[in-house]
């Protein structure tokens, strides 16, 4: 009886050992980046998973991006089934508070990382910072909309500065001017290729411009307060007046936006740095024209173009063990450290040592359009707002008949403010 | 013979216990907590706090839910009764074919039924896309302006039923085939033998003869079509979501999109309500139409 005690005990402490010894750490990632960037994140994570041979694991998964995906991040969390680490947009973390699903990224966490305040942007740390000051996820990157254009239609229009840049970038009446240019050149269907099908797109080009005349959105706990109405009204009717006018495609989706202006149908797109790996692989194989991507124009006061981040968030009620813990921010920061491949998927990178490198600063066309940091604005923080919330089915319902000229921009604005104030 | 009653219950209540059980979890259980949680102002998930009728009162002055209720109703006016006789009017067709051909042709029109809504949502979005469907190009060879379908209120709705006809006419199609040759030959040898003209024969055998498989199928799209959501949905993404909304749409957004599971529950119990009375009137007029026949 003795020995059998005896043989267990020392079979038990064989496999504690032998457990210990082979522990690959097994990080359960989700995240919803599902188009070239997608690639290159797994590439990423599969470098990763290389070096840390043995320690570290992370096993991902890709998820359906927007309301699925954060549907299901909530249910998770409720059943305890959560992963370790997620992707998450900065801007949907108010309305994350409120469903109570993010773990809070602690001082220890950063020290551990190795990262803190200093080494991203004041928006992009912002984003990421709750009402209570406390932070809940740290920045992959930042990525805004930029101004994409065909060089060569844009060449031949008389439209390029002598560095390849557009010429009208300064104001409405030049910008406008150079639509009217490209249109009278006659070799383009559109001078711009706008999204005017799809008002949730089309929301960072409104907020864009509503940014440019210092407006916000949402002042205080209200809705379009003020004069901020005004400032929406003004946004939507230079998008109207080009449709009027014939210079930007209407009706357009997302996908036939994109297509029209790879198909050299459309002269200039306005659209997310995430379609830059599609420029660049269809550029690779000698299918696309010579092009560009710039800082948005500045169509009223300043500069301003409308972003968000793409962060990593640790589900609340996540594992309290602490080598777990660990792995977990080892693999963050392995990628936020690495994130300078993640630009060539067109994003910003978050980690101010990435973009400060020589290496990035002669990555094109990142480094032409990088400059926008400094004009960045984030959606309001309220959890109403943010990517695929509740405001943007209200925002997307009045901006499509404005986009097409169907309605008028002051009607909109009026039925937009009815609508928000019954959320 | 003499039978043991007691130990027969006994063992016919365990036999249909595992019934009982997993009926009882998967859908009384479900059913009784969203009534609970109509009365609470309640997030997706998690707990809430009870505020009695106050989630019924407030769709009193709901737009949105006004929206959805006259578009849900207006989608069913649009689909139900027209789509019943679409499928009448090819089962007849296919009926007057046979062997092979009819096969076929009975094969073509079921295809589009087995289709997920998903790809259903693809190919009517490639014929009818503003910027680069086909039908478009019909449209300007035609010399007809492009219409952006999906994207006009007015325009929505009636497409969206339209698709919804050729996507589930196939089901219909079926029943009815299956109710026509349950006909009886010998009338219509009879009724041609009296000279009776094709409306004829049509008005007095085949319709009334028919009536219950007539009655079935309104009865089963009456009920899909009130539930409609997958089609607006897909169709509206990105569009004119608030103006196109239907009631289980609005269940969705509330409930996964503003984080409401209260307000959604109260919505969700009005359309089972609706649901209910409407399945029970419609079931009752069909009752009397019959008799009447």
């Amino acid at each position: 009886m003795k020995n059998i005690k005896k043989i267990t005990a020392a079979a038990a402490l064989l496999i504690g050992v032998s457990t210990t010894l082979y522990a690959e750490e097994n990080v359960v990632w989700w995240d919803f980046l599902g188009g070239g960037d997608g690639v290159r994140m797994k590439k990423l994570i599969s470098d990763f998973n290389e070096a840390n041979a043995g320690a570290i694991k992370i096993d991902a998964t890709t998820l359906e991006w927007g309301v699925p995906f954060y549907t299901k991040v909530q249910t998770s969390v409720a059943v305890g089934e959560a992963p370790d680490v997620m992707t998450y947009h900065a801007s949907r973390i108010p309305l994350a508070l409120e469903q109570n699903v993010l773990d809070e990224i602690t001082p220890a966490d950063w020290a551990t990382m190795g990262f803190g305040e200093a080494d991203f942007a004041t928006q992009i740390w912002d984003g990421v910072t709750g009402a209570d000051g406390k932070t809940y996820g740290v920045p992959l990157d930042t990525h805004p909309i930029v101004l994409y254009y065909n060089k060569d239609v844009l060449g031949a229009a008389g439209q390029l500065n002598a560095d390849g840049t557009p010429k009208g970038m300064g104001s409405r009446e030049e910008f406008t001017a150079m639509l009217q240019a490209i249109a009278d050149a006659g070799s383009v269907k559109f001078p711009l290729g706008s999204v005017t099908a799809d008002g949730n797109f089309m929301f960072r080009t409104i907020y864009s411009l509503v940014g440019q005349q210092n407006g916000e959105l949402m002042t205080d706990g209200e809705f379009l307060a003020g004069d901020n109405a005004k400032k929406l009204e003004n946004a939507l009717g230079v998008l109207q007046e080009w449709t009027n006018a014939g210079l930007q495609s209407t009706y357009t989706d997302y996908p036939a936006t994109v297509a029209l202006f790879t198909s050299g149908e459309a002269a200039m797109m306005i659209n997310g740095v995430w379609e830059v790996p599609t420029m660049t692989d269809l550029h690779a194989s000698g299918k696309l024209f010579e092009w560009g991507a710039v800082e948005l124009p500045v169509i009223f006061d300043k500069p301003s173009t409308y972003s968000d981040s793409h962060v990593f968030a640790i589900p609340k009620g996540s594992s309290q063990d602490p080598a777990k813990r660990a792995a977990v921010l080892k693999a963050i920061s392995g990628i936020l450290n690495e994130s300078l491949f993640w630009a060539t998927a067109g994003h910003i990178p978050a980690n101010n040592a990435v973009t400060n490198s020589a290496e990035y600063k002669a990555m094109e066309p990142n480094a032409t359009y990088s400059s926008l940091t400094a004009n960045m604005i984030y959606d309001p923080k309220t959890p109403l707002a943010g990517v695929a919330g509740p405001i943007f089915d209200v925002m997307s319902t009045h901006f499509v008949p404005t986009l097409n000229g169907e309605m008028d921009p002051a009607e909109a604005v009026s039925a937009i403010k009815e609508d928000l104030s019954d959320m | 013979m003499l039978r043991n009653h007691k130990s027969e219950t006994i063992v016919a209540m365990i036999l249909i216990a595992p019934f009982i059980a997993i009926y009882g979890l998967i859908f009384i259980y479900p059913t009784v907590d969203m009534f609970l949680l109509s009365f609470q102002k309640a997030p997706l998930i998690g707990d809430g706090t009870w505020v009695g009728v106050d989630n019924y009162t407030r769709l009193a002055s709901d737009r949105r839910f006004d929206t959805a209720f006259w578009n849900t109703a207006y989608f069913v006016a649009l689909s139900v009764v027209p789509g019943t006789f679409v499928a009448l009017f090819i089962s007849l067709g296919i009926s007057r074919l046979s062997g092979r051909i009819q096969a076929l042709v009975l094969a073509l029109f079921f295809l589009p039924y087995i289709l997920p809504v998903s790809v259903v949502y693809r190919i009517w979005d490639w014929t009818l896309n503003f910027q680069f469907g086909i039908a478009m190009h019909v449209f300007d060879w035609l010399g007809f302006d492009r219409i952006p379908i999906f994207k006009i209120t007015g325009w929505f709705m009636p497409a969206v039923a339209f698709v919804t006809i050729w996507w589930t006419a196939g089901f219909s199609i079926l029943l009815f085939l299956a109710g026509l040759r349950a006909i009886p030959v010998e009338i219509y040898e009879a009724s041609s033998l009296d000279n009776a003209s094709r409306w004829q024969t049509f008005r007095k055998i085949t319709w009334p003869l028919l009536w219950p498989v007539t009655a079935l199928v309104l009865t089963i799209q009456l009920i899909s079509q009130l539930k409609i959501f997958d089609q607006v949905y897909l169709f509206s993404t990105g569009g004119r979501p608030n103006d196109n909304l239907v009631m289980v749409y609005y269940i969705f957004q509330r409930a996964f999109v503003n984080n409401h599971g209260g307000r959604a529950a109260a919505i969700a119990v009005v359309l089972f309500i609706i649901v209910i009375v409407v399945s029970v009137l419609n079931f009752q007029l069909m009752r009397f139409a019959g008799k009447k026949q």
